[in-house]
């Protein structure tokens, strides 16, 4: 704390207390345990829904792995195929993390229904998720992740998650490469963010239009929109889209074409 | 901590001494297999109609040096799969002994052999995955061929971070830059696997391993090619690259001290 | 050395695959009670994180977790306002302008974050630091029997940390554990994870018995302190800087809460890495009371039409 008050400490540039050598540091380990596979994720929730969708496509750099390498799973089915699962997953950034991530929340659900004889709610394992990403705090699963499901009420749940586990339930949220192209879309057109009611009034007067849940094929054509767009502006994103949407009668997977280029 | 405004939360660096970006690179001495030392190229595969074939070429290079040039990469699991490696040799031999070892074991059980190539990828990109969290890589760039449990032709791809995908044809190292294009351009996605005979598949790989010995300086001529069916495995291991034609090398012109 | 031989000397194959305890920690449905990190496999496990999150240092580092963030906290006649912006960024990127960064802590206080007339007993904790992307708990252990799990990233996580402690202090003693034990007990935790790359700066505040209205600040270097005043955060000296102007402790409960959200506004405009909505609590003996969460747009251009203020900027439209 007492260096604080020196104020030779402070900032990048003016120096530091500690010797900032041009030369390299000394190296004692030489591997890089990530990389990223690109793709982009998005969910929606409505009243009585959630949906969860990606593109399929995998990179490396300028490659493409695979055209057909899903990002959104179910979680806590019967077998692996998922039949019977309530909560859906979707992971964004270094597939084997995400991989991992999916493979251990979805034994966690299981042992949840195997132990308590009961399907775990979506609220419980939504935190459930957030401390296994902490657990690795110190060495992060480098991925983004959306849950999403329905709550005890029977509304959409959609929860989003940073790499080390700080989470939030929301209305809509986008993640991976193509977040930046497909979140602001989303804010106007989900919780009509900057959208004002025509005629309510003059200048500061203007009266904001209200966020309120919207019917499914709607979402679903919001969905189809928002990947069609990003497609066209980022290379890491296309092929296909994979959408699954959880509803009371339980979880429905769709898949579209999108762009091959 | 850092509590003033522009970098607050972020960690100082007389605390935590300065930023090291040494740990986003790849580089430095070895403790493991941090970098590879002797190492096999591409490893390419194609699904066909009943089928999968997987063909590598026999070179081990040491560097830019052709070291080995009768190094089998290809390696039969079972009765039904074959795992082709690229990357480091060593490490591709030490998961050659943990299959045997494996393959022994369920052979001892009264079931017999029953993992199938989807088993045995799931099982490898595991292994992948954990010993890269341990910071002790294994080293490989692996396809694995054959069948998964509905008896569907089977082909996937995992690496040495455990990262896996699948698609109708593959291609590992360089040949994900030079072999899937025209792989691409043969088998589009619009003509589904039923449409892919054997003899297109093959021959696919053949013409993608020629154009990989012309321009991957790390490749040979000499080649090992799986094809693996419904009736077993067709490993041939000491196959040579046919047809060769080099003039196109004579309208190559720029490289070096050649300047017209 | 060991280390080394160990590696070297293992038989082949032995350790190919997780052991029976790393497999049932890996599917345990529940979070382990004791803590339990993984850590990265190199010598110097701060620097690798670093390497990886520092995005100050490195703007293009890999990992970017949500920072920035405005908070404060000040004692007055009338109890404790605590206020927040909600706004979490990533680099240059707003993660989200809807983070709720007031967790109440301590089982009793079985709010929801619902504006209602009824005051909830408990005590309130804010985040600022690392990846405070977050959400607002009720902290009620339902029939799901999640009770015992702990929560999300640094703040959120070891918020929820502090109130499964405060929770097993009513049981083991039964009465409410006191700010200052609940701030100790985190400022313990934080001092003993010193060094490994934590990043929080957060403030407890809460009234009882023993105490009366108490505030503590407490932050990832173990720091731990009682006081009048606090604000958190990149803005923090933005909001200093009104709260300072105006405090007295004598300010009626309406004063009060009108200089926390003035204090907190003022950082929103002059702070790039806050904004969002305006979170506003009041603490007082019988509970805290939740003043709303208020976009601070309509609240920005009433200050300034209606009152004068913020005179930089045009009221044109």
């Amino acid at each position: 704390m007492a260096s604080l008050l020196d104020h030779t400490a402070r900032g990048e540039t003016v120096g530091y207390s500690f010797s900032q050598s041009a030369a390299a540091p000394v190296k004692q380990h030489g591997f890089y345990p990530y990389t990223d596979n690109g793709g982009s994720t998005l969910g929606i929730t409505g009243s009585d829904f959630a949906i969860l969708a990606g593109d399929t496509r995998s990179t490396s750099g300028y490659n493409i792995n695979s055209r057909m390498v899903p990002k959104v799973f179910k979680i806590g089915g019967d077998d692996e195929t998922g039949e019977g699962a309530h909560i859906i997953l979707s992971v964004v950034g270094f597939a084997a993390d995400g991989n991992a991530l999916k493979e251990r929340l979805d034994s966690v659900v299981k042992m949840y229904k195997y132990q308590h004889g009961k399907p775990m709610s979506v609220s419980a394992c939504a935190q459930r998720l957030s401390t296994i990403l902490y657990q690795k705090r110190f060495f992060p699963y480098y991925v983004t992740a959306i849950l999403a499901g329905l709550d005890e009420e029977g509304k959409g749940a959609l929860y989003s998650y940073d790499p080390v586990g700080s989470y939030e339930r929301e209305q809509c949220r986008a993640a991976g490469a193509a977040a930046s192209l497909i979140m602001p879309f989303l804010d106007n057109q989900v919780n009509f963010k900057n959208q004002y009611i025509p005629g309510s009034g003059e200048g500061h007067a203007l009266e904001a239009k209200k966020a309120e849940p919207l019917p499914q094929d709607h979402v679903k054509q919001l969905v189809r929109d928002a990947f069609t767009s990003a497609v066209e502006r980022h290379i890491e994103v296309g092929d296909n889209l994979q959408m699954m949407i959880a509803t009371k009668d339980g979880i429905q997977e769709v898949y579209h074409p999108l762009k091959k280029d | 901590m850092n509590h003033f405004p522009e970098a607050w939360g972020r960690p100082r660096d007389d605390v935590y001494g300065a930023y090291n970006p040494s740990y986003l690179q790849t580089t430095g001495p070895k403790a493991h297999t941090s970098s590879p030392a002797v190492t096999g190229t591409s490893v390419i595969g194609v699904k066909f109609n009943g089928g999968v074939a997987l063909a590598t070429d026999n070179l081990a290079s040491y560097g830019s040096l052709a070291r080995f040039s009768d190094v089998k990469r290809l390696r039969v699991f079972g009765d039904k799969a074959v795992v082709g490696f690229g990357g480091d040799v060593s490490d591709m031999q030490y998961i050659d002994r943990l299959l045997a070892s494996i393959d022994i074991r369920e052979n001892y059980s009264n079931h017999g052999n029953m993992l199938n190539a989807k088993n045995l990828h799931t099982y490898l990109a595991k292994v992948f995955y954990k010993r890269r969290s341990e910071f002790n890589p294994l080293w490989n760039h692996v396809l694995v061929a054959g069948y998964d449990g509905e008896g569907k032709p089977f082909l996937s791809s995992a690496d040495l971070l455990g990262t896996t995908f699948s698609a109708p044809h593959l291609a590992t190292g360089f040949g994900a830059h030079l072999a899937v294009p025209i792989l691409r351009r043969l088998f589009p996605d619009e003509k589904p696997i039923e449409e892919v005979t054997q003899e297109h598949a093959v021959d696919a790989l053949k013409q993608c391993l020629k154009v990989l010995f012309y321009r991957d300086a790390r490749s040979l001529d000499k080649y090992s090619i799986a094809v693996i069916t419904k009736d077993g495995i067709d490993l041939k291991e000491n196959e040579q690259i046919e047809g060769q034609s080099w003039a196109f090398a004579e309208r190559i012109k720029g490289y070096g001290a050649q300047t017209n | 050395m060991d280390k080394l031989v160990a590696q070297y000397s293992r038989p082949p194959h032995q350790n190919e695959f997780y052991s029976e305890q790393e497999q049932q920690d890996l599917t345990e449905s529940l979070p382990p009670l004791s803590l339990k990190f993984a850590m990265p496999p190199v010598d110097n496990s701060a620097s690798f994180l670093r390497a990886m999150t520092d995005d100050h240092s490195n703007p293009s580092c890999p990992i970017k977790l949500a920072h920035g963030t405005t908070t404060l906290a000040f004692r007055f006649q009338g109890g404790i306002i605590v206020c927040t912006d909600s706004r979490a960024t990533a680099g240059n990127w707003i993660a989200s302008q809807t983070v709720k960064k007031v967790i109440p802590v301590s089982r009793l206080s079985r709010g929801e974050d619902k504006p209602t007339k009824d005051p909830t007993p408990g005590l309130l904790g804010t985040m600022a630091g690392g990846a405070a992307v977050s959400l607002i708990y009720s902290l009620m252990g339902d029939e799901t029997g999640d009770e015992m799990e702990a929560g999300p990233e640094d703040c959120q996580y070891w918020l929820r940390y502090l109130s499964q402690q405060c929770t097993l202090h009513e049981i083991r003693h039964k009465r409410r554990i006191t700010v200052a034990a609940a701030s100790k007990i985190l400022a313990n935790l934080t001092y003993a994870y010193k060094g490994y790359g934590l990043s929080m700066g957060t403030m407890l505040a809460g009234v009882t018995p023993q105490e009366g209205p108490a505030l503590y600040y407490i932050d990832s270097d173990g720091t731990r302190l009682p006081g009048n005043l606090f604000c958190v955060g990149s803005g923090q000296t933005f909001a200093y800087g009104v709260l300072d102007a105006n405090y007295k402790y004598d300010l009626t409960e309406q004063e009060a809460l009108d200089l926390g959200r003035r204090a907190i506004l003022a950082a929103m405009h002059r702070d790039a890495y806050s904004g969002g909505f305006i979170n506003l609590y009041h603490v007082k003996e019988e509970g805290w009371v939740h003043h709303g969460f208020d976009d601070m747009n309509p609240i920005f251009w009433k200050t300034k039409l209606d009152r004068g203020e913020f005179s930089n900027v045009t009221s044109e439209l």
